[in-house]
C-alpha cells in the first residue's frame, strides 16, 4: 500500500493571480480542499513538502490545516509549463472505509524474453484506472513479464489485482506487449509525402451553373 | 525523408508570432523520457527527420521512438539575387512551430542511460536549447 504523508497547510485568504504570483515566490503552493459536502477552502502549503510527496507517488496524506487533521486525497496537480514546480494542488476529504477511484501507474518487473530475441517492447498504457478503498491505494501495480514472447499481449484482463481492487479500465485494453522489430523505412510518418513534390491544396468544388437549365 | 503534409488548404502561409508557453503537448505521453525544448521557434521538417536518425542509429533498432512535433507550416523566401517586390516567395520548406515546453521526441522501452545518451544527440540536431524529462506520476 502506498504511504501516507503529513503535509502541513494554512488557510489561505490571498486570491487573485498577482496575489498568488507572490505567494509562490515564498515557496508556497496555492491548493483547495474540498469534498464531504463542507466548505471547501483555500489552503496553501509548502511547495518542498509536496513536490517530494507527489513525486514518490503518494496519494493519500494526512493534512493538517490550522491544526486539525484530516485524511485527504491528492487528487489533481497542475504543474508549470515546463513540468518542473506545481503551480496548483486539489486535495479532495476521504475517510478510511471510503471507496475511491485513483489512477495508480503500471509496472514492469523482469526482462520480457521477446525482447532479448530482437522484438520490441511497447507499453500503450501506463497508468490505470482502479476502484478501492482509500487506505488500500497501491503505489504501483507490478506486471510479470518474464514470459513476453514476441506476439504475446498482457490485456487489463490479466493484471493480477490485489484484495479490494477492482480494475475500471476497459478489460480487452492492451497494457503492454512485445512487437516485432520493423525494419527501417524511408517514410516513417503517415503524412508525409516524397521530397521536391507539394503537398494537394483542398479547393472548393465549384457550384453548377444553374444558368444552362434556362 | 522530410515529413509534409498530404493536403493543405493555402500554399502558403504568414509568418506569425511565437507567443508565451506551451500548454499543451509539455507532457511525456507515450514513452518513458522525452526531449522538451526550452526555447520558441521553427523546427524545419529537415531537423525533425535529422533527429529521428540521430536517435535510431543511436538505439539501434531497440526501444520506440515518438515524434510529437509535425511540420505543418510552409515557409517561403524569395531567391538570391531577385529585386524585392513582385509577390510572395515559393515554399522552400516545412517547419513546426514549437513553444518553450513543447516535447519533440519520446523514448520508450530503453534503460534511462540509454536514452539519456540518444536525446543528447538528438538535442544536439535541434536548433534551440532542449533538455531530457522523465515522465511524470499520473495523478487522477
Amino acid at each position: 500500500m502506498a504511504q501516507t504523508v503529513k503535509i502541513t497547510a494554512k488557510s489561505r485568504p490571498e486570491k487573485g493571480a498577482n496575489r498568488i504570483a507572490r505567494l509562490r515566490k515564498t515557496g508556497q503552493v496555492p491548493g483547495i480542499l474540498y469534498g464531504h459536502k463542507e466548505t471547501p477552502i483555500s489552503i496553501s502549503t509548502s511547495h518542498d513538502e509536496l513536490f517530494k510527496a507527489v513525486t514518490h507517488g503518494t496519494r493519500l496524506v494526512d493534512l493538517e490545516t490550522d491544526g486539525k487533521l484530516e485524511k485527504a486525497l491528492i487528487r489533481e496537480v497542475q504543474w508549470d509549463f515546463l513540468g518542473k514546480d506545481v503551480i496548483h494542488v486539489d486535495f479532495s476529504r476521504v475517510s478510511a472505509d471510503e471507496k475511491i477511484q485513483v489512477t495508480v501507474p503500471l509496472e514492469l518487473k523482469g526482462v520480457a524474453p521477446g525482447v532479448l530475441s530482437g522484438g520490441v517492447l511497447d507499453m500503450p498504457m501506463h497508468s490505470v484506472q482502479i476502484e478501492c478503498l482509500a487506505l488500500d491505494i497501491p503505489e504501483s501495480i507490478k506486471i510479470n513479464i518474464t514470459e513476453l514472447q514476441i506476439g504475446s499481449v498482457i490485456h487489463v484482463k490479466d493484471l493480477v489485482a490485489l484484495a479490494g481492487i477492482r480494475f475500471l479500465a476497459d478489460a480487452d485494453a492492451i497494457v503492454v506487449h512485445v512487437i516485432q522489430q520493423k525494419a527501417e523505412v524511408a517514410a516513417p510518418v503517415e503524412g508525409a509525402v516524397t521530397e521536391g513534390t507539394e503537398p494537394e491544396v483542398i479547393k472548393k468544388a465549384k457550384p453548377v451553373a444553374e444558368e444552362d437549365e434556362e | 525523408m522530410a515529413m509534409m503534409p498530404k493536403r493543405v488548404k493555402f500554399r502558403k502561409s504568414q509568418r506569425g508570432k511565437i507567443r508565451g508557453n506551451a500548454l499543451r503537448g509539455n507532457t511525456v505521453t507515450y514513452g518513458d523520457f522525452g526531449l522538451q525544448s526550452l526555447e520558441a521557434g521553427w523546427l524545419s521538417a529537415q531537423a525533425i527527420e535529422a533527429g529521428r536518425i540521430t536517435a535510431s542509429h543511436s538505439v539501434r533498432g531497440e526501444g520506440k521512438l515518438f515524434i510529437r512535433v509535425f511540420p505543418h507550416k510552409s515557409i517561403t523566401s524569395i531567391p538570391a539575387e531577385t529585386r524585392m517586390g513582385k509577390g510572395k516567395g515559393e515554399p522552400e520548406y516545412w517547419a513546426a512551430v514549437v513553444k518553450p515546453g513543447m516535447i519533440l521526441f519520446e523514448l520508450g522501452g530503453l534503460p534511462e542511460a540509454t536514452v539519456k545518451e540518444a536525446l543528447s544527440k538528438v538535442a544536439y540536431k535541434m536548433p534551440f536549447r532542449c533538455r531530457l524529462v522523465a515522465r511524470r506520476p499520473s495523478i487522477g
